[in-house]
């Protein structure tokens, strides 16, 4: 174990580890800025890069862009009102304000103690959970499996229940493209039309460059997300004398952290409703519940606890069953597998220096993008004046030839520019896109194990109910699709009579 | 921020009922679409995946066929005012036109005269934009691609005959 450890810490502290972590700390902060971009371009645009280098490097690479990018979210939330990742829309309720009282070093003092405590905590619960999640899940077989992935794509789908249908159609087109090409087991040919490019079937990286990259720089292209560059900043680091007067929000702090980790723990909910709930429960302990929403450094604390604790809890998931949490970690799960590696239960005992490299890179990572953001704040805020429409255009450009590079393949550009024009299509109706990527990581998963608990069950998927964990795993899942149907069903009953 | 998309256009249901009418013509054809003469029965057989998932998209569009069929009396066309993308649909053809521009044109003129066009389209066209950005990006790009990572690009084919013609001329 401490071999592991040792081994782990001198490949986390390695010169091409710490270099790409940096690196990609530094473009997360920067696409987390930029209203429109998000953390989710900046790591499909590095993705073709990420085949250079070995899985740990690659990986510590595409994470500190994820965790980043929370990270430099809540930057123009404070300043500006303009969230740069979503789910920094509720640190502008108190953050905002702030700005407006001539605070903007508190709120963003706040901003940064909540993410970097909510990364902290979140990392230290990845570590002691993980491996109590992957003892139990080291004997599952197929059937079980098979059920949690099933468990994990209905709540991906539930998560967007106000769309239900648009989410169910999503998930099944991602799984189809997950079909399409040599079939593993039988090698037998599928959906190739006739053609020998399709035969090796769609790769990870165009589908999402294409869905994410693409799609969201066609959107920016045309509008004009951001209109107000007025940024008040007193100096260009941050002041220290308001970031330790905050430190008595610590309660506050280690609640929102641990109410991020579990939410992002769950599939498909994401890191928009870890803050608003951390933010919601705050308010509701809060001494000070009056101040909410007028300027409180509490609330900046507990939604920004709350979303950067969420890269860790999406993790734990990942790394145990191999169920991505959102389409960020899908992403992180597509380098694992082009890598050879297969996240489940196994993996913490077959990869445990590169699992504890993980963990330390991670922590590493948010000091890193605390201390870039202490140091250079001002500079990075002023990153929001730069044109969100030369940037889309720029990043069009690297997309399509990173794409390219990979497998220089121009075929593979093709794919990339036909999701490109899907995710614009669904990023303007405003389609669950994350159930497309879901389905697409995830297609390939499920059909094996379905066909391999079909083979245990003699073609009956009753073998289902002979086994307990699966049975508990149907039931929760049942529950799941049927609850919030009849809460709906009572509100709209009690509703009727009122009106 | 940007206008969100009305929830209940029609466009929606026209998209989905696209999907839905996709998914039906797949589900019919898959048998032929997918080699299934293996000796694996049906339930280990590369079909039954495939099946259960147009069988899930087609489900998931026949409310919007429904709704598309017979809309409401409030159903309308309107999506989120940003109106007709005529300037994103002129971008895509370039978009599309890139990658045949690096079979052509090779990487640097393409990638050069790509970010000249577009960012003239988005109006990014001051004189210092317009003349360091599409040089300093192709740039970045050559050293990234072709120095550090060593990735092959194609001979550009319209080249050729200019080289062919430019040793003629410094022959002479």
């Amino acid at each position: 174990m401490l071999e592991h450890m040792h081994a782990g810490f001198v490949a986390a502290f390695s010169y091409s580890n710490l270099g790409a972590l940096t690196f990609g700390t530094f473009v997360g902060i920067v696409v987390g800025i930029l209203p429109g971009l998000g953390p989710m371009v900046g790591m499909v645009v590095l993705l073709p890069f990420s085949f250079a280098f070995s899985p740990d490097v690659a990986l510590s690479l595409l994470l500190g862009v994820f965790c980043g990018g929370y990270y430099g979210g809540g930057i123009p939330a404070v300043l500006l009102r303009t969230p740069g990742v979503p789910s920094s829309l509720v640190t502008s309720f108190d953050g905002y304000p702030l700005t407006q009282k001539g605070e903007a070093q508190t709120g963003l003092s706040a901003a940064l103690l909540g993410s970097f405590g909510g990364g902290i905590i979140s990392v230290v619960i990845l570590i002691f959970l993980a491996p109590l999640l992957a003892h139990v899940a080291a004997s599952f077989g197929p059937p079980e499996y098979f059920t949690v992935a099933v468990f994990g794509v209905v709540l991906v789908v539930m998560a967007f229940r106000d769309q239900l249908g648009r989410g169910i159609m999503l998930l099944g087109l991602g799984f189809w493209f997950s079909t399409v090409g040599i079939d593993g087991t039988t090698l037998s040919q599928r959906f190739c039309f006739g053609t020998l490019v399709m035969q090796n079937g769609f790769d990870i990286v165009p589908v999402c460059l294409g869905l994410f990259g693409i799609g969201q720089t066609l959107i920016l292209v045309e509008r004009d997300i951001m209109k107000n560059h007025d940024i008040q900043l007193s100096r260009s680091s941050l002041d220290f004398s308001k970031l330790f007067k905050l430190f008595k929000y610590w309660k506050t702090l280690i609640r929102s952290g641990v109410i991020g980790t579990f939410v992002g723990l769950l599939p498909g909910t994401g890191s928009i409703l870890a803050s608003f709930l951390s933010y919601d429960v705050a308010k509701r302990l809060s001494k000070e519940k009056s101040l909410f929403g007028k300027g409180t450094p509490e609330g900046c604390i507990a939604s920004e606890a709350g979303n950067n604790a969420v890269p860790a809890g999406a993790m734990i998931p990942l790394l145990t069953l191999g169920i991505p949490g959102d389409a960020l970690s899908a992403v992180l799960l597509g380098v694992f597998t082009i890598n050879g590696i297969y996240p489940g239960p196994l993996l913490l005992v077959k990869e445990p220096v590169l699992i504890t490299t993980i963990y330390f890179s991670m922590l590493l990572i948010n000091i890193v993008a605390f201390a870039m953001l202490v140091i250079w704040l001002k500079p990075f805020a002023m990153i929001v004046k730069v044109p969100g429409k030369l940037l889309a255009v720029v990043i069009m450009v690297i997309s399509l030839v990173g794409i390219y590079a990979v497998n220089t393949r121009l075929f593979d550009a093709g794919v990339a520019i036909s999701m490109g024009v899907l995710g614009y299509i669904l990023l303007r109706t405003g389609w669950p896109i994350v159930t497309l990527v879901m389905g697409f990581v995830l297609g390939e998963i499920m059909e094996n194990r379905l066909r391999e608990t079909l083979s245990l069950g003699d073609g009956s998927l009753m073998i289902l109910f002979d086994r307990p964990i699966c049975i508990f795993l149907v039931i929760i899942t049942i529950l799941i699709i049927l609850v919030p149907f009849m809460l709906d069903l009572r509100k709209s009953r009690k509703k009727k009579p009122a009106n | 921020m940007s206008e969100k998309p009305s929830s209940a256009s029609r466009v929606h249901d026209l998209f989905g009922s696209v999907l839905g009418l996709f998914a039906l013509v797949m589900l019919v054809s898959s048998p032929w679409q997918v080699d299934s003469s293996g000796p694996d029965p049906f339930y280990k057989g590369p079909l039954i995946f495939p099946l259960i998932v147009f069988s899930l998209i087609l489900a998931g569009a026949l409310p919007s066929m429904w709704r598309l069929a017979r809309p409401s009396i409030h159903a309308s066309w309107y999506l989120d005012g940003h109106g007709r993308s005529f300037k994103t649909l002129t971008i895509l053809g370039l978009l599309i036109l890139y990658p045949a521009g690096l079979l052509f044109l090779g990487l640097e003129i393409s990638t050069w005269l790509f970010l000249f066009i577009v960012l003239k389209l988005v109006k990014q066209d001051s004189l210092l934009k317009l003349t360091i950005i599409p040089i300093l990006v192709t740039m970045i790009l050559f050293v990234l691609f072709k120095f550090f990572l060593d990735v092959w690009f194609p001979e550009p084919l319209l080249m050729e005959p200019v080289k062919e013609w430019a040793i003629k001329l410094l022959g002479e």
